[in-house]
C-alpha cells in the first residue's frame, strides 16, 4: 500500500534508540572549542552577508562561524534556545519568556562608557526587571512609502488620517496600478501596531501589566482595515513581501509600507518622485507613528563558552563602531543604534529620523508574549480579511493577552 | 524446538521491534506524560497542571478550526481523488500506443516532493501576479486576475492546496486502479456482452465498479489518512517569514506551531492536542469498523 | 466515449500534468544558465551540503529499512513463534498512528538525545517502519517454500536461508520497497526541518522550504533548486520506474 503513507508514515514510525539517555534535558553540547556560532536573519539588502562574515572573520578573540537563516527565522531561535548551546551569538528581540527560563545572559558590563550613546528607548526595549539582554544592533523602522506625481494627478494630498489613507487606496487603484502594498496578508502583520497607534492605544497598557487595546476604538480601527480590503485598492499576492520594494519600485502599486531600508532602491527607480509619511492618526485621540524595532546581539546561556560570547558581542556591537556603522548605513537605510554615529543625514532620511524621535513606537515590547500576539494578528486576520465581528474577536484576543501577559508576573 | 523458533523469531524481528517499541511507545508514554504538565520550552517540567493543558485545547478555536480544516480539505480531495485518478486509469486503460510513455507522465509528479510542487504552485501557477499561469488563462476569458493565495473571501486558497495535492497524487492511485482493473477477469466482460450490456455504462456499472471495490476502498482510506496528515504544502504555500495565517491550519500545523513556532515551545499543549488527535482517529477507526461491519 | 474524445481528454491531461515541469524549468532558466552556477555559490543556503546531506540521509534510510524491514517481514512471516500474532497486531496497531500524534514526542525524545540538528537525528528515527514491515510480511508470505526446504538440506540455519536464498530470491520486491522509500526519504520536510536547525545538516527539502518561505525569495535561484532537487530522484524513479509499478500493485491492497 501507499507509497504515498510511506513518505509520511515515516514520523508515525519514527522513535528513538537509546532509551538511556532519555530523561536528560541537556540538548546538543555546544560550538566546538574556541569557535562561536552566531545567527542572523535573511537580512534581503544586497551586502549585510558578505559584511557580517568580513566582520566575524576579523575578530582576533576567537574563530566566529555566521550562520544566515531564511525563513520562519524567530521560530527557529525559540527551538534552538530551548534545544542546544549552539547559536553562541545571535540577533533578536528579547523577551521575559526567555529571561525568566535563564535562556539568555544579562550583558548590561559590555556598554561601560558607551551606555549613555545608545538610543534609550532602545535599551529600554531590550532591558527585563532592569537588566539588559541585548545590545541594539541598529533601528529599523517602517514607513508609508508614496510617489508624490501619482498623488497629484488624482488630486491627493500625503494621507494625514486613517480615513484619508483609504481614500488614496482606493482612488490610486487606476491603470493596472493598485493603490496600496502592505504585505500579502493585507497589512495584518505590519499595520496592526501603527493601527492601534493610531487610536491611542497599544499592545500593552500604560504599566505593562495588561493588554492595551481593551477598548471599543480598537473594535474601529481595524473595522477601517477591513474597509481597506474590501475597497480594492489594495495589492495582494505579490511575489515579495511588504518588506521588499518590488511593488513599488516595479511601478505595481502608487504607495507602499515597507522599510526605511530600502530607500536606495526606491530612489534609484523613482528619483524624486518618492515621498515618505509616517502611519497617520485615526482621529484627534490618537497619533501618528513609524513602528521602531531593533534585532539586538545576545548571548545563548548554554553557550560552551558564554564569556567568549559575550566578549565577542562586546568587540562587534560595542568597540567596532566603524562596522556599526558600515552596518546600519552603508546596506540599504537603517538609523544607526547610537547618537554619536548618526552623522550628517539629509533629505528623506533626515525625516524619517525626525519621524522617530517624534512618533516612534516599540515594535515588540519585552513584555508582549507571543501567544498574545498571535491571538491579537489572529483577530486582525480575520477582522480584515474574513470580515468577521470586530468586537467579538478582540474580546477573546483580549483574554488570551491577558492571562498571558500575567503569566509574565510582574 | 520452541525455544529455538523463539529465538530464530527474536533474531529477525528483534532489532525492528527494539527500534518500534522505544520509538513508538516511549515517544508516546513521554507525550502522554507531558500532557499533563506545564511543559514550555521544556521536556523535563516541574509543574503539574493536571487538565488544563487539554482544556485549552479543547477550548482553542484554533485547535477545533484545524479539524474543521482537515474536514474541509478530505471532502475536496477525496472526491476529486478518487473519481480523477479512476477516470485517468481507464484512459490510460485503453491507450495502445506509448502506453509507458503515457503512465510515465501520470506517474512522475508522484517522485516530485510537496516542497518542490508549493514552489511552482505559489510562485508560477498560482502567481497574484496578472503574469501567472492561472491569471493569465483568466484573462483569455475576460477574468480579472486573482490573489490566489491570499483571497480569504473566497477561500481561493484551497484551489491551490487541492489541485497541488492532486498533481501529485493522482498517478499513484491511477497505478493502484490500473492494476485492479486488469485484475478483472476477461471472462467476466464476455459474459457480460452475452447477457446483453451494452460496453460502456452499463459494463462499467456492472463489472468493472464491483471489480475495483478494493482498491476504492484502499483509495479511500489512504486519502483520507494522507488528508490528516498534510503538513507540507500547507507549510510551504502558506506559511511565511512571519508565521501561519489563521485560517486553513490542518491539525500537523497547528502542532507545528504550537510546539515548536514562535508562539513558543508549548511541549505541554501540543502534546495534549496530539493525544486528542490520537483519540479522534480511534474513535473515527472503532466507528468506521462498525459500520462496516453491519454492511458486511 | 468515442475515441476522439477520448483521445483530446488524453492530450489534455498529459498537457497538464507537464505544465509544471514545464514552468519549473522555464522560470529557472529565465535569467539563462549562468542560474546553476549561482546556486552552488549562493552563500545564502550552503545548497551543495544540502545535496550532499539529502543523498547521505536517503541512502543510508533506504538501506536500513530494507535490511531491518525484510527481516522483520520475514520473520514475521515465516518463523512459526506463539506470539507472532500479538507482534504483528503491535506492528499494525503503530500503522494507524498518524504522524500529526507522533512527531511532538518523538522531537522531544531526539532532542533530549541531543541528537538535534545530527545525522543520527535525522537517519535513525526513521528507520523502523512498520508499513514497509507489514508489506514485506505480506510479500514473505507468498515465498514458495520449496525453496527455502532446499535450502535446508543443504545444511543452511534460517538466517543463512534468508540471506543465500530468500533475499536473492526476492530482488525485484525488493528494488520497489528500496524505490519507495528512497522517493519518500528524499522528499521529506517535516522530521528534517525540525531536526536540522544548523544549516550545516540541512537537507536539500529543507534549504528549498527556507527559500520558498523567506519573505523576499530569489525567484530564479529557487526554481534552479528546485529543478535540481528532482535529478535525482527522477533518475531513480526512470531506471527503476518498472519495479516501482510492481511494488505498488504487488502491494495487495488492490484486492
Amino acid at each position: 500500500m501507499a507509497v504515498e503513507t510511506s513518505r509520511r508514515a515515516f514520523l508515525a514510525v519514527a522513535g528513538l534508540l537509546g532509551l538511556a539517555a532519555c530523561g536528560s534535558d541537556t540538548g546538543r553540547g555546544g560550538s566546538a572549542k574556541g569557535t562561536i556560532q552566531q545567527w542572523y536573519h535573511a537580512y534581503g539588502e544586497d551586502g549585510v552577508q558578505d559584511a557580517v562574515r568580513r566582520y566575524a572573520a576579523q575578530y582576533p578573540g576567537a574563530e566566529v562561524e555566521v550562520q544566515w537563516n531564511p525563513g520562519d527565522y524567530d521560530s527557529k531561535i525559540v527551538t534552538a534556545l530551548q534545544n542546544s548551546g549552539v547559536p553562541d551569538v545571535f540577533e533578536a528581540q528579547v523577551k521575559v519568556d526567555w529571561v525568566r527560563q535563564n535562556r539568555v545572559v544579562p550583558l548590561d558590563d559590555l556598554l561601560g562608557d558607551a551606555r549613555g550613546d545608545f538610543v534609550q528607548t532602545l535599551l529600554e526595549s531590550q532591558t527585563v526587571d532592569g537588566r539588559l539582554y541585548g545590545i541594539p544592533q541598529s533601528i529599523d523602522t517602517q514607513v508609508l512609502f508614496y510617489r508624490p506625481s501619482l498623488l497629484a494627478k488624482a488630486g491627493l494630498t500625503p494621507p494625514a488620517t486613517v480615513d484619508e489613507l483609504l481614500e488614496a487606496a482606493e482612488r490610486l487603484n487606476a491603470d493596472g496600478v493598485r493603490g496600496l502594498f502592505a504585505g500579502n496578508d493585507g497589512g495584518v502583520a505590519v499595520l496592526t501596531g501603527p493601527l492601534l497607534w493610531s487610536a491611542g492605544l497599544d499592545f500593552l497598557d500604560a504599566d505593562g501589566t495588561g493588554p492595551g487595546f481593551d477598548d471599543p476604538r480598537a473594535a474601529t480601527v481595524f473595522g477601517k482595515l477591513r474597509d481597506l480590503h474590501t475597497g480594492g485598492g489594495l495589492l495582494l499576492g505579490s511575489p515579495t513581501d511588504w518588506s521588499d520594494p518590488g511593488a513599488f519600485v516595479e511601478g505595481r502599486v502608487a504607495m507602499q509600507w515597507t522599510g526605511l531600508w530600502n530607500l536606495p532602491k526606491i530612489t534609484e527607480a523613482h528619483g524624486d518622485d518618492v515621498g515618505v509619511v509616517a502611519f497617520p492618526a485615526l482621529d484627534g485621540s490618537g497619533t501618528a507613528s513609524v513602528p521602531v524595532g531593533a534585532y539586538s546581539a545576545m548571548v545563548n546561556a548554554r553557550s560552551a563558552d558564554v564569556e567568549a560570547a559575550k566578549a565577542f558581542v562586546k568587540w562587534l556591537w560595542v568597540d567596532k563602531t566603524d562596522h556599526q556603522a558600515e552596518f546600519a548605513t552603508k546596506f540599504g537605510t537603517h538609523l544607526p543604534a547610537r547618537a554619536s554615529l548618526a552623522g550628517a543625514t539629509e533629505g528623506t532620511v533626515k525625516q524619517v529620523a525626525r519621524f522617530v524621535v517624534d512618533s516612534g513606537r516599540i515594535a515588540s515590547p519585552a513584555r508582549w508574549p507571543d501567544r498574545a500576539n498571535t491571538a491579537l494578528s489572529d483577530a486582525v486576520s480575520r477582522i480584515a480579511r474574513e470580515g468577521a465581528e470586530p468586537a467579538g474577536e478582540l474580546r477573546a484576543a483580549v483574554g488570551t493577552a491577558r492571562s498571558e501577559i500575567a503569566r509574565l508576573g510582574k | 524446538m520452541t525455544r529455538r523458533s523463539a529465538l530464530a523469531f527474536w533474531l529477525f524481528v528483534g532489532p525492528f521491534a527494539v527500534g518500534l517499541l522505544l520509538f513508538t511507545v516511549v515517544p508516546i508514554g513521554w507525550s502522554a506524560y507531558l500532557s499533563f504538565f506545564d511543559a514550555r520550552n521544556t521536556v523535563t517540567p516541574s509543574e503539574f497542571v493536571g487538565l488544563a493543558n487539554y482544556i485549552d485545547t479543547l477550548t482553542d478555536r484554533a485547535f477545533l478550526d484545524s479539524l474543521g480544516t482537515f474536514t474541509v480539505f478530505a471532502a475536496l480531495v477525496v472526491p476529486t481523488t478518487v473519481l480523477l485518478s479512476l477516470g485517468l486509469a481507464l484512459l490510460v486503460d485503453k491507450v495502445r500506443v506509448a502506453r509507458a510513455f503515457v503512465r510515465s507522465v501520470f506517474f512522475l509528479p508522484f517522485a516530485c516532493s510537496y516542497v518542490v510542487a508549493s514552489l511552482v504552485w505559489k510562485m508560477s501557477l498560482f502567481s497574484g501576479l496578472d503574469s501567472g499561469v492561472a491569471n493569465t488563462v483568466l484573462g483569455w476569458f475576460g477574468g480579472d486576475p486573482q490573489a490566489w493565495i491570499g483571497t480569504v473571501d473566497p477561500p481561493l486558497y484551497w484551489v491551490v492546496l487541492t489541485t497541488a495535492r492532486l498533481w501529485l497524487q493522482l498517478g499513484f492511485f491511477m497505478i493502484l486502479f490500473l492494476a485492479a482493473l486488469q485484475r478483472i477477469p476477461r471472462h467476466l466482460y464476455e459474459a457480460a456482452a452475452v447477457d446483453g450490456a451494452t460496453p460502456g455504462w452499463q459494463t462499467f456499472r456492472h463489472v468493472t465498479l464491483p471489480g475495483l471495490r478494493g482498491a476504492l476502498v484502499a483509495v479511500v482510506a489512504l486519502n483520507l489518512i494522507n488528508a490528516y496528515q498534510a503538513f507540507d504544502e500547507f507549510y510551504n504555500i502558506l506559511g511565511d517569514a512571519r508565521g501561519y495565517p489563521p485560517f486553513a491550519r490542518p491539525p500537523l500545523v497547528y502542532l507545528y506551531y504550537t510546539s515548536l513556532g514562535s508562539g513558543g515551545q508549548d511541549l505541554g499543549r501540543g502534546s495534549a492536542g496530539a493525544v486528542v488527535l490520537a483519540l479522534v482517529i480511534a474513535l473515527a477507526t472503532l466507528l468506521s469498523g462498525r459500520l462496516f461491519r453491519r454492511r458486511a | 466515449m468515442s475515441r476522439v474524445l477520448r483521445s483530446v481528454v488524453l492530450v489534455m491531461a498529459l498537457v497538464l500534468f507537464a505544465l509544471p515541469f514545464v514552468m519549473l524549468l522555464r522560470t529557472a532558466l529565465s535569467g539563462g544558465w549562468s542560474v546553476f552556477a549561482d546556486l552552488f555559490t549562493d552563500s545564502d543556503v550552503p545548497f551543495a551540503r544540502s545535496l550532499v546531506n539529502s543523498s547521505l540521509v536517503a541512502v543510508a534510510q533506504t538501506v536500513g529499512q530494507v535490511v531491518l524491514c525484510s527481516l522483520a517481514g520475514y520473520g514475521l512471516a515465516r518463523v512459526p513463534y506463539r506470539h507472532a500474532g500479538k507482534v504483528l497486531g503491535v506492528v499494525v496497531a503503530t500503522l494507524m498512528v498518524p504522524t500529526a500524534v507522533t512527531f511532538v514526542p518523538s522531537f522531544v525524545v531526539v532532542s533530549s538525545l541531543g541528537w538535534l540538528s545530527d545525522f543520527r537525528g535525522l537517519i535513525i528515527p526513521g528507520l523502523f517502519s512498520a508499513l514497509n514491515v507489514f508489506l514485506f510480511r505480506q510479500y514473505f508470505l507468498d515465498f514458495p517454500g520449496e525453496l527455502e526446504e532446499a535450502g535446508r538440506l543443504d545444511g543452511l540455519s534460517r538466517w543463512g536461508v534468508f540471506w543465500r536464498i530468500v533475499a536473492p530470491n526476492s530482488a525485484p520486491f525488493l528494488a520497489a520497497i528500496a524505490v519507495i522509500s528512497f522517493i519518500g526519504s528524499w522528499n521529506q520536510l517535516l522530521w528534517p526541518l525540525i531536526i536540522a536547525q544548523d544549516s550545516s545538516t540541512w537537507t536539500v527539502q529543507v534549504a528549498l522550504s527556507s527559500l520558498l518561505t523567506d519573505q523576499n525569495p530569489k525567484v530564479a535561484l529557487l526554481f534552479a533548486g528546485a529543478a535540481v532537487s528532482i535529478v535525482p530522484i527522477v533518475l531513480v524513479f526512470v531506471v527503476l520506474q518498472r519495479h516501482l509499478v510492481r511494488g505498488v500493485t504487488e502491494t495487495g491492497l488492490t484486492g
